[in-house]
């Protein structure tokens, strides 16, 4: 059973109730630990974070530094890896 | 004395840090004797600035012990706001003062947190600028970056995944300079630049700067051209028409194999497709369309117009030379005032210079060699059309071929991280016109007071709170702004439009300044919370280098005087006492790129101390080895960028020469508007390519508005806070360019005007006045207003009142602005009269 390291950021900290856990799985995919992370809400991350398959547009999922696309949650995962959650803040003042 | 001195100082240390006298941090040494710092000099072992220091560096003790700092926490006991209104402060404790702001800021956020407007201005505290964000408010007040950058930002991430831009000191022949000043007066990096310029000029580089003013880059360059200003683009694109109708002179190779102005498009603008979707180009050999990763290069077509299955289709290129037609130097003479002779002299020896199709190698790779460039800033781009200027300005490089590349002009990146280079559609480099944040998406109502959900492209336009938050409803904001808070910003100097901005200030029920001294904004303050001045306090900083990359370290090189605070401590104090310091670090977190490295990820439970925060962002980037305590032995880690992080850094990855992106994104705007019954709103800029159209400012000459003005400055100061610096102000005092208004002695001559004589400019914004000064250095049709004239509230008593405040002459509504970029119009057209004494 593969294990990842979580850090949960800002949103999906208060959705999870914890900020850094490290977490066995079943399967090998960043879609497969996100089924198996419990959401305070009784749901999952994947069901709060994912949209037809496809990670929403409004977070961010990186794993061992790179962030994944979209399109990417079939990403396998050895065990041992990096994954930070989080929400993306589009609204940072800037000039 | 002379031997006192000497004996004493033995006594002392140097010690490493960063200027902060401006954003972008060149490297000092203070010498500090008994905890009393009594010099500042350039680091000599910085690369950026090569131990040089510009008159504001030189000047940095000047605001450390500047009798005028506020050095202890304050509240306001005058109830009366206004901007010559005495707050009547009262010294008070941080406790109070922190209890004070979470009470009011408190009360804001859980009623509508967007209600906080931020006017966050200090730039080599970037990191923080997300504060607002995690308050709940996406609102910016402030207009301090998109003055200058509005337009220019987002092209350059759009061209090569830049964030600035400059031409090649080391390897660049003939520099053309327009409306900057770059390695003479200003913009990035002063002082290494100035050092790099001199250098260049001393082994033959020829340089030519359009500017309506004879600025310090023009007095030194071996020719000035003076031009109606806002017009710059028109001078360009007559030159673009002389190298491609009249000399048929362009790097065709480089347009062909780097850009994507071999595509073919329709008549709508739109790219060609076959079936799969794949963009096509005229294979010359075929006579037909093929797919533009399949058609052999040299049976590419780049220009020409063809039909097929009835269809009209044309190259990119093609488009843009058709443009062009009727750009003749003699119509651009008419609109710049500059001779037809002289667009046409330019743009020869610039091509000339350009040397096409030269190579050179260094360290064993070779690279098109182009030693002729144009370099340009804000004099030249910040105009309500500033998206054409840049992307005018930037094709005119490409028809040499010399972006990126030896001797050419080459985009500076944003920070440590280099290029934004990945790949996007197409075989095109993905543009990134947002390097500070992501893009919200489109909303109606929109959440921010500065419209950010409907400039996709743009940058953060403060200006338009001017519009926007005394007319919500007409914007469909569903909120109006309560509090603020300001941080190192002065928006009533900053932004167009004063006395609207002064009604945005009296509207507000609380407002806590973050901040060194008193300015005009903080005179509408509830609270004043002390900042630390740059050398007494810490920070990693990397901004905008255009030779280096790597930080310097700001460090303490004193005991913070009174009771000042570092703003890392005093954001984290708000943060804890509003209750979000777990969402602060882990904003902190994001920016900081700790996510890429989650070992040193700040945990959200966690008061982080300054030193511990830096400690984390040191070894992030650079290893476990070189923390906090490695910087303050070596004050920096800066080094010369290598020639592959220099030089088309992006590969084989193409730059956009047709900026169909962002006719694509004005498409999707004008559907989402319609959707929600916007009909109204302007998107006319979203064009793929440049041509010429008057502003609303040349429009301005026909209601009565016969001249121009323009603001100006030179090395002396920058923003608001260097012209209440004594050191300063008696220098920039006995520079007639900074006594007054300025004004062409033939000008003057027919208005009957002398040096001294008062005058007021009115403008369709507002009007200032001041007294004339004349010189003979500035176009006849145009008033030069230096920034060192224009502060109205300075509590140093040695500095002279001169409030002849440009910005009274602007305008922030969306008839001055971009309306792809949101960059803000910076020139006025004025009537003048003289005023009675």
């Amino acid at each position: 059973m593969p294990i990842a390291n979580v850090a949960a950021l800002g949103a999906t900290r208060k959705m999870l109730g914890f900020s850094r856990s490290t977490v066995k799985f079943e399967g090998g995919t960043v879609a497969d630990l996100l089924r198996q992370l419990p959401t305070l809400d009784g749901s999952c991350l994947y069901e709060r974070l994912v949209c037809n398959g496809k990670l929403r547009s409004d977070f961010a999922i990186v794993v061992d530094g790179l962030s994944l696309k979209a399109d990417q949650l079939d990403r396998q995962l050895h065990g041992d890896e990096q994954v930070v959650t989080m929400a993306i803040i589009r609204h940072l003042a800037g000039g | 004395m002379a031997t006192t001195r000497t004996a004493t100082r033995s006594q002392g240390r140097w010690i490493p840090s960063t200027c902060g006298m401006c954003l972008h941090g060149c490297g000092i040494k203070v010498y500090v004797e008994n905890g009393v710092a009594l010099k500042i000099e350039g680091d000599p072992t910085n690369p950026d600035n090569l131990g040089k220091l510009c008159p504001k560096g030189n000047a940095g003790l000047a605001r450390l012990y500047d009798s005028t700092r506020v050095l202890h926490p304050m509240k306001r006991t005058n109830p009366k706001k206004g901007l010559h209104e005495d707050p009547r402060w009262v010294r008070i404790s941080w406790d109070e003062a922190y209890e004070i702001v979470a009470r009011e800021l408190g009360k804001v956020r859980r009623d509508d947190p967007r209600k906080l407007l931020c006017a966050l201005g200090d730039f080599q505290r970037i990191l923080f600028w997300g504060w607002p964000a995690v308050f709940g408010s996406p609102n910016f007040f402030t207009s301090l970056g998109n003055y200058c950058g509005g337009s220019y930002h987002p092209v350059n991430g759009c061209v090569d995944g830049s964030f600035a831009a400059i031409n090649d000191y080391e390897y660049c022949n003939y520099w053309i300079q327009i409306g900057s000043g770059d390695g003479f007066s200003s913009h990035l990096h002063l002082s290494g630049s100035a050092k790099r310029m001199a250098d260049a000029r001393m082994r033959g580089m020829k340089v030519v700067s359009l500017d309506p003013r004879c600025s310090v880059a023009s007095a030194k360059a071996d020719e000035w051209i003076p031009i109606i200003p806002g017009t710059d683009r028109a001078f360009v694109l007559g030159m673009a028409h002389v190298l491609i109708h009249e000399l048929g002179r362009y790097d065709r190779d480089f347009l062909r194999d780097h850009t994507n102005a071999p595509y073919l498009v329709k008549e709508d603008g739109d790219y060609v497709r076959d079936a799969s979707g794949k963009v096509q180009v005229w294979d010359l050999k075929a006579n037909a369309p093929h797919a533009w990763d399949e058609a052999p290069s040299g049976s590419m077509a780049l220009e020409g117009t063809f039909s097929h299955q009835g269809i009209k289709l044309r190259t990119g290129f093609q488009v843009w030379k058709d443009i062009l037609l009727e750009n003749t130097p003699e119509k651009m003479a008419e609109v710049t005032t500059v001779p037809a002779s002289t667009i046409r002299k330019i743009a020869k020896e610039f091509v000339d210079a350009a040397q096409i199709g030269a190579t050179m190698e260094i360290e064993g790779k070779t690279y098109p060699y182009r030693p002729a460039a144009l370099n340009y800033y804000r004099g030249s781009q910040s105009h309500g059309n500033g998206l054409f200027d840049n992307m005018t300005f930037k094709l005119f490089n490409m028809l040499v071929g010399n972006i990126d590349v030896p001797g050419g002009h080459l985009g500076v990146p944003l920070d440590h991280r280099g290029f934004f280079v990945s790949p996007g559609e197409d075989g095109m480099l993905k543009p990134e016109p947002h390097q500070l944040h992501p893009a919200p998406p489109f909303k109606y109502p929109p959440d921010s007071s500065h419209l950010m959900e409907w400039f996709p492209i743009g940058f953060d336009a403060g200006h338009l709170n001017a519009e926007t938050l005394l007319n919500p409803e007409r914007f469909g904001l569903d909120y109006r702004p309560e509090a603020m808070l300001i941080y190192h910003s002065n928006p009533w100097w900053n932004m167009p439009e004063t006395d609207k901005i002064e009604e945005i200030f009296q509207q507000m029920k609380f407002v806590v300044a973050i901040e060194i001294q008193e300015t005009e904004s903080t005179q509408w303050a509830d609270v004043f919370l002390p900042d630390q001045t740059f050398l007494e306090s810490t920070l990693l900083n990397c901004l905008e280098p255009p030779a280096v990359t790597g930080h310097s370290l700001r460090q303490p090189v004193v005991k913070p005087l009174g009771d000042t605070r570092d703003p890392y401590d005093i954001l984290t104090e708000l943060s804890e006492r509003l209750g979000f310091r777990d969402d602060w670090n882990d904003l902190l977190n994001v920016v900081c790129g700790f996510t890429a490295k989650p070992q040193y990820l700040l945990e959200p439970e966690k008061r982080h101390s300054v030193d511990e925060f830096w400690d984390r962002y040191a070894r992030s980037i650079y290893g476990e080895e070189k923390g906090l305590e490695w910087f303050k032995e070596h004050g920096h880690a800066v080094r010369y960028r290598t020639p592959e992080e220099t030089y088309l850094a992006y590969g084989s990855l193409r730059i956009p020469f047709y900026f169909e992106f962002i006719k694509r994104t004005g498409d999707e705007m004008r559907q989402k508007f319609a959707e929600v019954g916007l009909q109204d709103w302007p998107l006319d800029n979203y064009k793929p390519l440049p041509f010429w159209k008057n502003s609303q400012v040349i429009e301005d000459g026909k209601a009565g508005y016969e001249f121009y003005a323009i603001t100006f400055k030179e090395s002396l100061h920058t923003f608001a806070d260097t012209m209440v610096m004594p050191w300063l102000t008696e220098v920039s005092e006995k520079d007639p360019i900074h006594g007054g208004i300025l004004i062409n002695s033939v000008t003057a001559g027919k208005l009957g005007f002398k040096t001294g004589d008062p005058i007021r400019l009115t403008s369709p914004g507002g009007s200032i006045e001041g007294p004339v000064q004349v010189v003979e250095g500035i176009h006849p049709q145009v008033f030069g207003v230096s920034n060192a004239i224009t502060r109205d509230v300075v509590t140093n008593k040695q500095v002279k009142l001169r409030g002849t405040h440009f910005n009274r002459l602007l305008t922030g509504s969306m008839k001055y602005t971009d309306s792809a970029t949101g960059g803000l119009e910076s020139t006025a057209r004025v009537r003048v009269e003289r005023v009675k004494r």
